[in-house]
């Protein structure tokens, strides 16, 4: 192979490397971003949710509180009504603690997507810092030696990255996990 | 005398949530921000379970179980792990750790105590 196609076989490797090492990156951004919103977006709903039944429950509770002052005597089915309020309420406290974990979850992502970006603008800074080396009168040889040392850092970096990217969180929704006791 | 729960978490938001499900259900709850905070509250004080996460800084879930069962108070303090993990390599590595069950985030706190009542009374 002659030293020109030597150099454009590096070239092209280095720069198809690079290619598909951010595409691969950036779609993993946007999975875990679209992720951490549907996640949002659900959390939000249900809590939304959770908030308006607690106030209901409340408002009807405290309305069947105001009568019994009023009127002094509760009946059995007074005390029955108010026994089971306070488990509707119970029951929407604990949805909404559900959903509430959204929190944990969506920062995993985050942190995750922001491992990765970082990753990637490090990868950015190694490709600068090479080409820096490089004069205007460098010679092919050198030029060659160089990208294969480029080629070599940039395949270390991409492995460091991925070792730190691993995905803890699969959850799509924000339904309660599973139980296993062993 | 109420049991006592060792909860373990990075999130200050989950552990509010597991604190306040289990005092509810009338446990007394000691709070640890990670893995080493959690090794060294345990030393502290002699709880009846450990409720712990898997992915915290300075010390994760797996490496906690381990030292814990190393130490003669924890030999047979039931553990449980409460994670968004939820693949069948990271439960078998949680078994092989020491682990006694596997709870996968989001938990419903109704479920939560069910589960504890099952292990602790």
């Amino acid at each position: 192979m002659t030293r020109k196609k030597i150099l454009g076989s590096h070239v092209k490797r280095l720069l198809s490397g690079v290619s598909a090492h951010g595409g691969r990156h950036l779609t993993e951004v946007e999975t875990d971003l679209m992720q951490t919103e549907r996640l949002l977006e659900e959390a939000v709903e249900r809590l939304t949710s959770s908030f308006m039944a607690i106030h209901h429950t409340v408002d009807a509770r405290q309305h069947t509180i105001n009568l019994l002052l009023a009127g002094g005597i509760p009946t059995v089915e007074d005390s029955a009504r108010l026994t089971a309020m306070s488990g509707e309420i119970s029951q929407h406290v604990n949805a909404a603690i559900t959903s509430m974990q959204f929190q944990d979850m969506t920062s995993q992502l985050i942190d995750r997507t922001l491992k990765r970006v970082t990753g990637l603008r490090d990868f950015l800074d190694t490709l600068d810092a090479h080409g820096g080396a490089l004069l205007p009168d460098t010679g092919n040889d050198e030029i060659v030696d160089r990208l294969g040392k480029v080629s070599m850092a940039l395949a270390i970096q991409s492995l460091e990255l991925r070792s730190v990217l691993r995905k803890s969180v699969n959850q799509q929704h924000l339904d309660s996990g599973d139980i296993e006791l062993f | 005398m109420a049991k006592t729960i060792l909860a373990v978490d990075d999130s200050s938001s989950l552990r509010q949530m597991v604190a306040f499900s289990l005092k509810a259900a009338g446990y007394n709850v000691i709070e640890a921000v990670d893995g080493q905070d959690g090794l060294d509250k345990a030393r502290l004080q002699a709880v009846d379970l450990v409720l712990t996460d898997q992915n915290m800084p300075r010390m994760d879930g797996l490496s906690l179980i381990k030292l814990l069962r190393e130490l003669p108070d924890y030999a047979k303090t039931p553990i449980l792990m409460l994670t968004t993990e939820s693949s069948d390599d990271m439960k078998q590595k949680g078994r092989a750790a020491g682990a006694n069950g596997w709870l996968v985030k989001p938990f419903d706190p109704q479920r939560l105590i069910e589960v504890v009542k099952k292990v602790i009374g």
